[in-house]
């Protein structure tokens, strides 16, 4: 469903050109379970904001079902970022400002088109399962990390998106936790047959997953 | 939740977080907006009051007067001619079948003394049909008549304010002698009060009316400086000044005289208001643009701090359009909000002014307030929603 062909990311650094990424191909099959491995530095936030549409590349072309995205302009990419794919990030990234249950209909504002889903059941769903229903009406600074992350995780599946991208989703947490949000991600996965890619440094989670890549100095090995 | 009330919500998050520095900002608007409001409401209070004053002295009444006094319409002090009119071409004019009332006025500036007090007034050495021009009746006594005129009989019609500060009341004031410049008067009659006084020309109610032949103490040379008239209720005035011209033009060249309407006069008087309200508020205005630069400044400290906001909202599936509406919402808060503080307060004074200033304020106003300070919201609210909006997502995501 998303595919890397060639793709290289460079950034200017003190007069020469640092490269982030180089030469990736990588192809993401729906349904599959993938984790992105790798030392500090080597690139796979790089790789994952590629993947989510979040940057472009330098060179190279990325394809979504076979879509160039450099034909793609910039509203069209958001389009597909709210309605395509959820993100999970390393620091929550909730907002402060809103409660829970707001904070998890944030990607519906986005939705312009017309849409007769209920969205505001399937997020008060999506709490529940998460175990948050009383705290719905909290705020994010109110509640524990890993409560927070899975507010980040409701809120990545309010839209249905096909693909779901995590970055580090444990990094921040208890390993008691972080194990319980790699079970809540694996379950996405095996039950509801949703496309996961995951950037991690645990290698006890690499080996619960059907496919890791590797990436050291922004090569894929 | 809809879309708009997310992001309102988000805006007044933000204004609840930091008070003080919300009310800063709006306070650079809420005083343009003031200063506007303010002089605005005074420009339309004391055109009002004008126009009110014209209309209670009749509006087909027409004045006579030496010289080109209006010329395109606004006053030209600088030519008023040297010719005075007298009692022939009084008599002239009332054999125009048209007019009602014809009736000279010699004026000027006064002492009244009752004996014990005396006060500043104004007095008009006129003919009986003065009182049907300006519409003038008598609350005590009455108003003197032709009779009176002829006979040089010393008596005097005074205004109500006279008759209060000098004898308590319109009815004690009957039958006592007044002194005008060592001239002996007795009070046959008081006016009915004419309401207001005080701005723009001689207070109405502190007139004191005087047969014109008896006042010819005053004037030795039997001249007059004005001759007013009254057309009759179905004719068109520009007839009656039609015909007006052609008899002083008799007597008279074309440029030594002017014959002019009421509402010619009060044109040229509130046109002069008109220029100087315009002149202020537009000075006021530049205040509601330095409140709109605080704005301005205050919406690029808010786009830094939501640097990390943008790009979560932006992976989320935020459009530029979307971030650059959100900020342009909040600026517009900001501007309407100290816009209405400002409006608020503005009433407020204008109710306690209102008392001793015709100050009034009309909707067009308040619409005008409003509409200004959504605009100077939208306005300098663009540059830093524009801002935040070209950030790139992965830029503002990462950023700490
Ligand atoms: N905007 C940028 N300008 C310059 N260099 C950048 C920029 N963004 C990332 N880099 C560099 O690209 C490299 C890869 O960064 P990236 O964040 O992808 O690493 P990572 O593998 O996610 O590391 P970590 O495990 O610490 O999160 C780093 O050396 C980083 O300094
Ligand atoms: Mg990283």
């Amino acid at each position: 469903m998303i595919k890397l062909k060639n793709v290289w990311k460079e950034y200017p650094l003190d007069g020469t050109v640092f490269t982030a990424l180089k030469d990736i191909n990588l192809t993401i099959k729906s349904g599959e379970f993938t984790s992105i491995m790798g030392p500090s530095g080597s690139g796979k936030s790089t790789l994952m904001h590629m993947v989510g549409l979040l940057d472009k590349p330098s060179k190279g072309e990325i394809f979504i079902d076979n879509k160039k995205i450099s034909d793609v302009n910039d509203n069209q990419l958001s389009d597909l970022r709210n309605e395509y794919i959820g993100f999970v990030f390393q620091q929550f990234n909730l907002l402060n400002k809103l409660t829970i249950l707001e904070n998890v209909l944030l990607p519906t504002v986005y939705l312009r088109k017309k849409s007769n889903i209920d969205f505001q059941k399937r997020a008060l769903e999506l709490i529940d399962r998460f175990g948050l229903y009383e705290k719905r009406h909290s705020y994010p600074n109110k509640i524990s990390g890993g409560q927070q992350q899975r507010v980040a995780i409701a809120r990545a599946l309010i839209m249905d998106p096909k693909l779901i991208l995590a970055d580090e989703p444990t990094g921040n947490l208890d390993s008691k936790t972080g194990k319980e949000i790699m079970k809540l991600l694996t379950e996405l996965n095996e039950k509801e047959k949703r496309t996961i890619v995951i950037v991690t440094h645990d290698p006890s989670i690499a080996e619960q997953v059907e496919r890791v890549v590797r990436i050291i100095d922004g090569q894929i090995i | 939740m809809n879309y708009f009330a997310f992001i309102v919500k988000s805006a007044l998050f933000n204004f609840s977080r930091s008070k003080g520095r919300t009310f800063l900002t709006s306070l650079g608007i809420l005083i343009g907006v003031m200063a506007v409001v303010l002089l605005t409401a005074f420009g339309l209070g004391l055109k009002k009051y004008i126009n009110d004053q014209f209309q209670s002295l009749g509006t087909n009444v027409i004045r006579i007067m030496p010289g080109k006094v209006l010329s395109g319409g606004s006053f030209n002090g600088s030519s008023i001619g040297s010719i005075r009119f007298d009692e022939k071409d009084v008599n002239n004019l009332k054999r125009i079948r048209n007019l009602e009332s014809v009736a000279p006025i010699y004026t000027k500036s006064i002492a009244v003394d009752a004996g014990k007090k005396k006060e500043d007034a104004t007095l008009y050495s006129t003919s009986a049909e003065i009182f049907n021009i300006l519409n003038f009746n008598a609350q005590s006594g009455k108003i003197f008549d032709k009779t009176d005129v002829d006979k040089r009989n010393k008596i005097a019609v005074i205004g109500p304010k006279i008759a209060d500060k000098l004898f308590g009341s319109g009815d004690l004031a009957l039958g006592k002698n007044i002194k005008i410049d060592s001239q002996s008067f007795k009070v046959t009659g008081v006016l009915e009060s004419k309401g207001g006084g005080g701005f723009g020309g001689p207070d109405l109610d502190a007139l004191v009316f005087i047969p014109y032949k008896t006042g010819f103490v005053f004037n030795t040379d039997k001249k007059f400086f004005i001759i007013t008239a009254k057309g009759k209720e179905n004719i068109s005035l520009d007839t009656v000044k039609q015909q007006i011209q052609t008899v002083l033009l008799k007597r008279y060249k074309e440029d030594e005289f002017s014959v002019l309407e009421q509402t010619e006069i009060l044109k040229a008087v509130t046109s002069i208001f008109d220029v100087l309200n315009m002149v202020l508020v537009a000075i006021a205005a530049i205040s509601l643009v330095v409140g709109g630069i605080g704005i301005m400044n205050i919406m690029y400290v808010t786009v830094t701090e939501k640097i990390k906001e943008i790009g979560i909202r932006r992976a989320l599936g935020a459009k530029k359009n979307d971030i650059l509406f959100q900020f342009l919402v909040e600026a517009v808060i900001l501007s309407v909000f100290g816009g209405l503080l400002g409006l608020g307060l503005s009433f407020f004074i204008i109710l306690l002014i209102q008392k001793i200033f015709p100050a009034y304020i009309d909707a067009q106003a308040v619409l005008l307030a409003l509409g200004v300070s959504t605009l100077i919201g939208v306005v300098f609210g663009v540059f830093p929603a524009k801002q935040a909006a070209d950030l790139s997502p992965i830029d503002a995501i990462r950023y700490e």
